[in-house]
């Protein structure tokens, strides 16, 4: 009885009807889920920016060193801590953002207009700083 | 083990769980430590401030890192 009502109710639909869009909460999953990973990769972030702020403070405080000198000197002196927030933490944080927008932007129908860069825009300034601190090591 | 450990406001995670307060009471523990031990080796109040901050930061980003990975629901 159950199943010829479910084909008869199957035979006249007309429209899909679906009460909840999956696709949706799919979506809202993936938003939440980019905040979470671009305040993690904040925090990550917070640390070479704070070295290379003191080492930009040092160079316009000690006359003949500049900010890249005493990025090298580092380097030489702390050869893995250097690496670690200076090359692989960066590396790190544009892969995960990248994906991060990556979904969201597959998932919300792959829009040409830049309008749903309001909901990535903080994975968009991470990814930015990232590589800034990554060509500032590498000079 | 019951997820999630912790819970994100802003930039903060807050612990939701017994486990999470632990993490969060020995990332606190930690960080007064590592202030005593750097203040005890540093010569001035502008040394101490530069090196403990520098060291919040990496448990911040530890913290949070860890907070984040205990804080989703696992597939079931």
């Amino acid at each position: 009885m159950e199943n010829q009502n479910f084909e008869k109710k199957l035979r006249d639909m007309a429209k899909p009807e679906i009460n909840q869009l999956k696709h949706a909460d799919m979506l809202a999953k993936a938003i939440i889920d980019s905040k979470d990973r671009s305040v993690v990769s904040s925090w990550w972030l917070s640390v070479p920016v704070f070295i290379i702020l003191m080492l930009l403070m040092k160079s316009i405080y000690m006359p003949g060193t500049t900010l890249i000198t005493n990025i090298h000197e580092l380097a030489a002196k702390e050869k893995y801590l250097s690496v670690i927030f200076f090359l692989i933490s960066p590396a790190l944080l544009i892969i995960v953002n990248a994906i991060s927008i990556r979904k969201i932007h597959f998932l919300s129908g792959s829009p040409k207009s830049p309008g749903f860069l309001r909901y990535v825009w903080l994975n968009v300034l991470i990814i930015l700083f990232s590589a800034l601190i990554l060509i500032i090591y590498s000079l | 083990m019951n997820f999630p450990w912790f819970k994100r406001i802003g930039i903060f995670y807050i612990p939701a769980s017994i486990a999470g307060w632990i993490i969060l009471i020995a990332a606190l523990v930690f960080a007064v430590f590592s202030f005593m031990d750097i203040d005890g080796r540093s010569h001035s109040v502008s040394d101490t401030l530069m090196n403990f901050v520098f060291m919040l930061l990496i448990i911040g980003s530890v913290y949070s890192l860890i907070a984040y990975l205990t804080s989703r629901v696992p597939r079931k």
